[in-house]
């Protein structure tokens, strides 16, 4: 045990020296775009009316004393971190003064859900047929399945999502192609809703599916072929023990180890694939309020969301670190 | 095989239990009582808020501006349900002293607030003292530049006292797009920081009240209001639709497959390539003009804009021989598929100004010559418009008008015919040398042209800009494109750019007066070089004959008919200095499906106003669109 503790303590110094680092590095990108809020906010205030160069004048000293802008560099730097030491990420300057937290807080559910939803049955999905296919190599139906899968894989993700909007929501239109839920209807724990929410999904969810089973099928079939070698299910197998039983304990256990990972990286990096499917299926979230924020110059709310999936990331790859001795007894012997 | 069966099985049931809602995208709403807009402001991060007067904290085009808010005077950019000018919370035009130093206006009586309150006198003193000590709201800082005092002396009278003469003072409350809307005081004034009232739900003026909004933003409706015949609209009739829904429907080619559905019953726009298939694939799809070029005409105009503080452009025979580089006919090919309207002088062709400008300025564009120091040259081709028709007539057949008035007004009239002659010899007088195939500034360096687009975001005029400076290439300066994508507004107000495809120029559209743009093209608002240029002399050009143009302006009223002597004075100007290149008017792709409605505007029989749904001016589209029998 004071092994583990030497290990878990080394983690989280590495889980926090990460984290500092990446919010650095936002920290300067972010401020080193040439997109500036107050002459967006201008731009757009401004853009279809008939605004006096004075006014320009003053509406610009104005609103860069009230988005705070008007310290340097090194006096915003200090004043962003004694806000994100308190959770607190200071308010929007593209919807100034609602704070960043609130407008994370109200994209993130739909992000979360849909993402996690199509990665954790992409993976579900795509590890169970791939072990199957893998050991039952001369199924006719497996085979087909892993045809189909290694087809889709390789298509890009936007020509699968626009080819899905085309039949489904054109020449068989069934499915809704926008949104996040019907119009008019309240956000709450309601069977309409709940269904509203569930239909919209559909699409993305399938798109996500399609294009990502594929990866998780081979690597998995890949796996298990390698495993039904060794000789511990062949003795199994010479012992009598029921396939059912050396499949689900002897071969997909031994073979789950690194998918389990891959699971991990890809629930904390679902911030990467959110911009574009929320972009493409018009869904609400964490995506579609980044692009959002980049056009504006809004650097608060940028940050802020690079923040929580800099954050998120580096916990997912904690927690892997930290049970994966737990699971696996080879690495808590090393 | 169970198992896959079982999988069919459930697939089945669940297409079959979202089928039914598939098809409509609201969810109880009657869809014959509700009209669907697309909103472009797309998906709203801030959906509940809704006071317009902080900067940009929430939507404006979400019904909010159209359907909410009201003002003096509305000025429409085509002819207006009952003339261009609209006394809307006035009831009459604004009235200024001899010195334009003061502005009364008399307020409609009988307006009342969606929550039964009747609007007075004390809102628009409260909303202008408001401006006045509140530094950041959207209007501050122009009230506060203009407005020494003002006053209430009754219910229906307010009295702005201005703190120097401001002939268009008035502009600020008449709407073209927007305008300083009006605040209801018995809300603001309980709310506190005014800065920090989200203003939800928001009491409106307008004949409509929010029924319901998504907090992600991406739907707003609203339900007109029971008492609409105490809003200002009601003197033309009741508004036709019942509810209104402004949706973000996602990217064009969402906007498409969504009206095809019937789901979508005006695009704000969509790309030329999709208003072609809407046309083909829809019979119940309809643009601003009946066929091809299909788009309304915005009163703003797309030009080449150079940064004539830069060296390379200082000299107006260096900016006049890349205009007669330039073929227009490609250019227009190449932007819009040919759906333009081109414009060979600096007001956009649309709304009043093809009668008040470019139809009489015509025979002086004929006259109008260049001497090169070498030759003598008739730049204007008033047959260019006629030739993008006959251009396009082989491929669209019968949706092409031959009518040549019909022609000028959906493709302009002429341009400058291509004259690499001409440039030659006025790039030579300039002091510019060519030198095997490049061409070489009078300091021997390179002729480079940088020009600046702004990319994904208004793929229209980044095409404009792809082939202008492939036709400076071919000629032998050393051009091309800049994607400046979103840091575009940034490095156009800094003045950092050589040239740039944007736009400097809008006018009211319906209103022949020029001042909208003009005023701000005096010198004295002429930035520094590297200092932040206003709004929207982003050429940053200055010139003494234009102040003085301008500086008479500002001594005219806004319907005085000298100021249209002073606005054509202005056009023979930048002719003369070319100190942008006009190309065209900002075509919009509005397209409107009469599925479940009619009474949109056109162009040919009901062009009442801009069809252009994020325009505040569309109220007035509500009291003429009808629910279509079904």
């Amino acid at each position: 045990m004071p092994g583990y503790l030497v290990y878990l303590l080394t983690r989280l110094g590495q889980f926090a020296l990460v984290v500092f680092i990446g919010i650095n590095i936002a920290f300067i990108v972010t401020h080193a775009t040439p997109i500036d809020p107050v002459e967006q906010s201008i731009a757009a205030a401004t853009q279809f009316g008939s605004t006096s160069p004075e006014a320009i004048a003053l509406m610009r000293q104005s609103l860069k004393e009230l988005y705070g802008l008007e310290g340097d560099l090194a006096h915003q730097y200090a004043a962003f971190w004694s806000r994100i030491l308190v959770g607190n990420f200071g308010p929007s300057l593209s919807a100034f003064p609602t704070p960043v937290s609130v407008l994370i807080g109200r994209a993130l559910p739909w992000t979360v859900s849909l993402l996690v939803v199509s990665t954790v049955l992409t993976w579900v999905m795509g590890n169970l047929l791939g072990g199957l296919a893998g050991y039952f190599h001369r199924s006719r139906a497996l085979r087909l399945a892993g045809i189909l899968a290694m087809a889709f894989h390789p298509i890009p993700y936007y020509i699968v999502a626009f080819l899905l909007l085309i039949v489904f929501g054109h020449v068989w239109p069934i499915l809704p192609i926008s949104g996040g839920s019907s119009m008019n209807m309240t956000q709450e724990w309601s069977w309409a809703f709940v269904g509203s929410v569930v239909s919209h999904a559909i699409l993305p969810v399938a798109s996500l599916a399609l294009v990502g089973l594929g990866g998780w099928f081979m690597g998995m079939r890949a796996l298990v072929s390698n495993v039904v070698t060794e000789d511990y299910v062949t003795y199994a197998e010479l012992g009598g023990v029921a396939r059912r039983r050396i499949l689900a304990a002897y071969v997909m256990r031994n073979a789950l180890m690194p998918q389990v990972t891959g699971l991990a990286m890809s629930l904390g990096a679902i911030f990467n694939g959110a911009i574009i499917t929320e972009q493409v299926f018009g869904y609400p979230g964490i995506g579609t309020l980044l692009v959002s924020a980049v056009h504006a110059g809004d650097y608060s709310l940028v940050l802020g969301i690079t923040t929580v999936s800099i954050v998120a990331v580096s916990i997912a790859v904690l927690l892997i670190d930290l049970l994966y001795p737990l699971l696996d007894p080879r690495v808590r012997a090393r | 095989m169970r198992v896959w069966r079982d999988i069919a099985l459930l697939m089945v049931l669940a297409l079959g239990a979202t089928g039914a809602q598939a098809q409509g995208t609201i969810s109880d709403l009657p869809r014959k009582e509700t009209l669907i807009v697309e909103n472009p402001e797309g998906t709203i991060k801030n959906a509940g808020w809704f006071n317009i007067w902080a900067i940009n904290a929430g939507g404006q085009s979400t019904g909010l501006h159209q359907l909410g808010m009201d003002t003096f005077w509305y000025i429409d950019p085509q002819r207006g349900v009952d003339g261009v000018w609209d006394n809307s919370l006035a009831s009459e035009k604004p009235i200024y002293n001899a010195d334009f130093t003061e502005m009364t206006v008399k307020l409609r009586k009988g307006i009342f607030w969606s929550d039964g309150v009747e609007f007075s006198s004390a809102d628009v003193l409260f909303t202008i003292q408001t401006h006045m000590k509140t530094n950041g709201l959207r209007w501050s800082a122009p009230i506060q530049v203009n407005v020494a005092d003002v006053a209430a002396p009754d219910d229906s009278t307010i009295v702005f006292k201005l703190k120097k003469p401001n002939s268009r003072f008035h502009a600020l409350f008449t709407v073209r797009w927007n305008a300083m809307w009006m605040m209801p005081k018995h809300i603001f004034e309980k709310a506190g920081d005014p800065l920090k009232f989200a203003f939800d739900p928001p009491v409106t003026l307008g004949a409509y009240t929010l029924k319901s909004y998504d907090p992600n933003g991406k739907w707003f409706i609203w339900q007109k209001r029971e008492d609409w015949k105490r809003t200002t609209v009601a003197r033309f009739g009741e508004p036709g639709p019942k509810y209104v829904a402004y949706v973000d429907p996602g990217p064009p080619d969402k906007r498409v497959i969504a009206q095809l559905n019937h789901d979508l019953d005006i695009i704000h726009d969509v790309s030329p390539e999709g208003m072609f298939t809407l046309a083909k694939q829809s019979k119940s799809s309809h643009g601003w003009f009946a066929g091809f070029p299909y788009a309304h005409p915005d009163p703003t105009l797309p030009a080449v804009v150079f940064n004539t503080q830069n060296e390379m452009f200082k000299n107006r025979d260096v900016r006049w021989a890349l205009a007669l580089l330039i073929d227009i006919k490609a250019v227009s090919m190449a932007s819009y598929r040919g759906a333009a309207t081109i414009s060979a002088i600096g007001v956009p062709p649309t709304g009043s100004a093809p009668e008040v400008y470019h139809a009489p300025l015509e025979a002086w564009l004929k006259d109008f010559e260049i001497d090169t120091g070498k030759s003598k040259v008739k730049p204007y081709d008033p047959m260019i418009g006629k030739q993008i028709a006959d251009m396009l007539r082989p491929s669209m057949g019968e949706q092409i008008p031959t009518d040549a008035n019909e022609i000028a007004k959906s493709f302009g009239r002429g341009w400058w015919k291509p004259n690499p002659k001409a440039a030659q010899e006025l790039l030579e007088r300039a002091g510019y040398a060519k030198r095997g195939d490049k061409w070489y500034m009078p300091d021997g360096k390179p002729f480079v042209i940088k020009l600046m687009v702004e990319g994904d975001g208004r793929p229209v005029m980044t095409r404009a800009g792809s082939m202008i400076t492939q036709q400076w290439r071919q000629f032998g300066i050393d051009a091309s494109t800049v994607v400046a994508q979103g840091s575009m507004a940034d490095r156009r107000a800094a003045g950092d750019f050589e040239a740039m495809i944007t736009w400097s120029v809008e006018t009211w559209g319906g209103h022949p007066d020029l001042s909208f743009f003009l005023d701000s093209w005096h010198s004295q608002f002429v930035a520094a070089a590297g200092k932040p240029q206003p709004p929207r002399n982003w050429q940053r050009w200055s010139n003494a004959e234009l102040d003085k143009i301008i500086e008479q302006v500002r001594q005219t009223g806004f319907d005085d008919p000298k100021g249209l002597e002073l606005g054509r004075e202005y056009v023979k100007l930048v002719v003369r200095e070319m100190p942008t290149i006009p190309l065209m008017s900002y075509n919009v792709f509005t397209v409107m499906d009469d599925t479940y409605w009619t009474g949109y505007p056109n162009a040919a029989t009901a062009p009442y106003t801009d069809p252009v749904p994020n325009w505040a001016n569309t109220k007035y589209m509500m009291v003429r669109i009808k629910a279509k029998p079904q």
